[in-house]
């Protein structure tokens, strides 16, 4: 990691620079109350400083709500050819727990397989992230998601009168040597990042109780009134799956063109949360109910990967709580699972 | 971002299918066929190894892909088969498909399988119900192939009446071997019928076995794995020697889209066999 000091005065300079050197994607102010994730033409349309997570997280640069895979021309001789899109740009003004939920994106399509459609993009990828005062709805410091420690190039934080910048790899420094006026960081650009960061964790006010989950959930698990009562509202509308930027599940689907000859393979998005997900030929359907979706649903997000990642696969952005029009809440449910525990 | 995984430089990825041919089709049941597929390319035909219990996507193309276990033995290099029963759209396109039919293969996966090697010396008892022989075949051709190093093998197979019992020849010729015990059942009779009628389970406890030194194996319908557990329970098998393949819903094969997660593993690349004793905890599994 490099330390740096970029003045706020020249912020714009770097900025513009960047716009008009690169495909710039970054947050735009869509309506009264979000945000989303667009290319940037002109400085005028970026706003860092949203107080709303934006409505779609970034995860679509890298893992698109639809994506061909394969195309193939079936003849008397069948022609495949993997479809690998990737094209430089720069992801401006990401937060740290969206960061964080990208690299739970980078395991994943990188375990056991290693995923070239996703790798591909996340290669060209340039990261600059933005610290951003929490949401209401954000509980990121109590999934130890609130600081991103790596998966950017670099990290502004803004201070005062100046933005403190991280850079992590050497393509962040390129990027500031070249187009931004910085200087080395000293001892007291220290001292007022530390306290910064401080005061940041301290406006962090929604607290979710998961330290005992993993053992609590067991405890839970087969208490049916437990989850009728949790999901009975639930819509099985999926919303909550498609705002998450950790839900990586698809569908993979085969389709040719009219012509008959030209066809291909791609994915899309699928939704834990709808009863078709664990249906199979024949009718079986190996998770048949609401509460059993949505116990899955939190099994998926604060268990199952902290055996195999390490860390939650949840990273407490708060969208699913904005998105659900049933109220549903993995914070409240949590705490009223510790709740039941210790009663 | 500067990353630690390296480029693909081959012209391939995870979803690229390899084109195959299909050699053979043969009907086994009313609503299953027996597919012989060899590689178009000699060198993949060649390089595919797989082991009993793993399984295949199979593209039609244009249309879908879905999961097939292999059925074939490991050691037939030439070929390998795959036994589908009609039942949707990809299991449908392939059942309208004759010999000569291109379609497309990605695998072998599965990283559990059927495990051959820890059951040398030992007894072993094979539970099927349905098309649930299917994936065990391989492991019994293996064994065949290999008889010396295997102690006792029972088969025990349940099918819904005479007609659906798929691989018939290969079911009469068991029953004439004497290197294997086939226990045969059906739940609804016909005239012709002169042997067991009822579930598998029936026919469990009459199998004699040193529970110390036997290995069970079950495949089939979701239902029964419940109740033959209980069975081999019953004869107090160590659950480290159930094997279950277990079926789910899969998409990719390759541990990413996440529909065969069954608990804390993915039916794909942690199984889709697994141990009794792996899957304890998952209270979903069975
Ligand atoms: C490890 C494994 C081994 C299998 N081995 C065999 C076998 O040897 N013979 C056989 O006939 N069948 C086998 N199946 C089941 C077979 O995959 C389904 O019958 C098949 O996917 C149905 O696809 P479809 O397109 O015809 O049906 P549709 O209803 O059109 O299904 C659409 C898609 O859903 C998914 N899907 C539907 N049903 C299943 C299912 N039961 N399992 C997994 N995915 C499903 C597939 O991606 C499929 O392409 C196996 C399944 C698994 C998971
Ligand atoms: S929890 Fe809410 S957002 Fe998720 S599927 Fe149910 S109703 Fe939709
Ligand atoms: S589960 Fe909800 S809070 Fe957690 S990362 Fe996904 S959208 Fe954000």
């Amino acid at each position: 990691m490099l330390y740096k000091i970029l003045k706020k005065e020249n912020y714009t300079d770097f900025v513009e620079k960047l716009i008009s050197e690169y495909e710039f994607i970054g947050p735009k102010k869509k309506d009264k109350v979000f945000h989303d994730f667009v290319p940037i033409k002109d400085l005028r349309e970026l706003d860092t400083d949203y107080k709303k997570t934006t409505i779609a997280p970034a995860k679509k640069l890298l893992f698109p709500p639809t994506e061909e895979l394969v195309e193939y021309e079936v003849g008397d001789v069948i022609k495949v050819k993997p479809l690998v899109e990737s094209s430089e740009k720069i992801l401006f003004g990401i937060d740290a727990c969206d960061i964080n939920g990208m690299n739970f994106m980078d395991w994943i399509f990188s375990t056991e397989f290693i995923d070239e459609n996703y790798f591909a993009k996340r290669r060209k990828l340039i990261v600059i992230g933005k610290d951003r005062e929490p949401s209401e709805t954000c509980f990121a410091l109590s999934m130890g998601a609130e600081y991103a420690k790596d998966g950017f190039d670099i990290f502004l934080t803004e201070l005062e009168d100046r933005y403190f910048l991280r850079i992590a790899t050497s393509k962040g420094n390129e990027i500031t040597e070249k187009f931004a006026r910085i200087q080395d960081a000293t001892d007291s650009d220290f001292r007022d990042y530390d306290k910064f960061m401080d005061d940041y964790r301290s406006k962090f006010k929604l607290k979710i109780n998961i330290d005992n989950f993993y053992d609590d959930f067991e405890f839970i698990y087969s208490n049916e009134k437990y989850w009728e009562e949790a999901s009975k509202n639930c819509y099985s509308c999926g919303s909550c799956n498609l705002v998450c930027p950790t839900c990586f599940c698809f569908n993979v689907k085969d389709d040719m063109q009219l012509n008959l000859k030209v066809g291909n393979k791609m994915r899309e998005w699928d939704s834990c949360m709808i009863p078709e997900y664990g249906l199979v030929a024949g009718g079986h359907n190996f998770r048949p109910t609401k509460e059993n979706r949505l116990k899955q649903r939190y099994r998926c997000k604060l268990k199952t990967f902290v055996d195999k990642y390490g860390k939650y696969a949840c990273v407490g952005c708060g969208r699913c709580i904005e998105a659900c029009l049933a109220k549903i809440n993995i914070v409240e449910d949590v705490n009223s699972v510790k709740k039941e525990v210790s009663a | 971002m500067v990353l630690d995984i390296k480029e693909n430089k081959s012209k391939s990825t995870i979803y690229v299918p390899d084109i195959a041919t299909i050699k053979k089709v043969e009907k086994l049941s009313p609503i299953e066929k027996l597919f012989t597929i060899v590689f178009d390319d000699p060198k993949k035909q060649e390089e595919f190894s797989f082991r009993p219990g793993q399984f295949v996507e199979l593209t039609v193309f244009g249309l879908g892909e879905a999961p097939f276990s292999i059925p074939s033995s490991p050691n037939n290099k030439k070929c390998f088969q795959l036994c589908v029963r009609d039942i949707g759209n990809v299991s449908g396109a392939l059942h309208r498909m004759d010999a000569g039919s291109k379609i497309g293969i990605r695998g072998p996966f599965g990283k559990g399988y059927f495990p051959y090697d820890k059951m040398r010396n030992q007894n072993i008892l094979i539970v099927a119900g349905g098309l649930g022989l299917a994936p065990v075949m391989s492991l019994i051709d293996y064994i065949l192939e290999d008889r010396k190093n295997y102690k006792e093998l029972n088969l025990v197979y349940g099918a819904l009446d005479p007609e659906s019992i798929i691989f018939k020849d290969r079911v009469k010729e068991f029953e004439k071997r004497k290197d294997i015990d086939i226990h045969l059942t059906v739940d609804n009779t016909d005239a012709s019928w002169k042997g067991n009628v009822g579930v598998v389970t029936k026919l469990i406890p009459a199998i004699e076995c040193v529970p110390e030194e036997t290995f069970a194996v079950v495949c089939g319908p979701p239902v029964m794995y419940k109740f033959v557990v209980k069975e081999l329970e019953k004869k107090n098998l160590r659950p480290e020697n159930i094997y279950l393949s277990l079926e789910r819903r899969m998409e990719c094969g390759v541990g990413k889209c996440n529909h065969c997660h069954i608990g804390d593993k993915l039916a794909c690349v942690d199984g889709p066999v697994f141990s009794l004793w792996e899957i304890r905890n998952l209270k979903e599994a069975i």
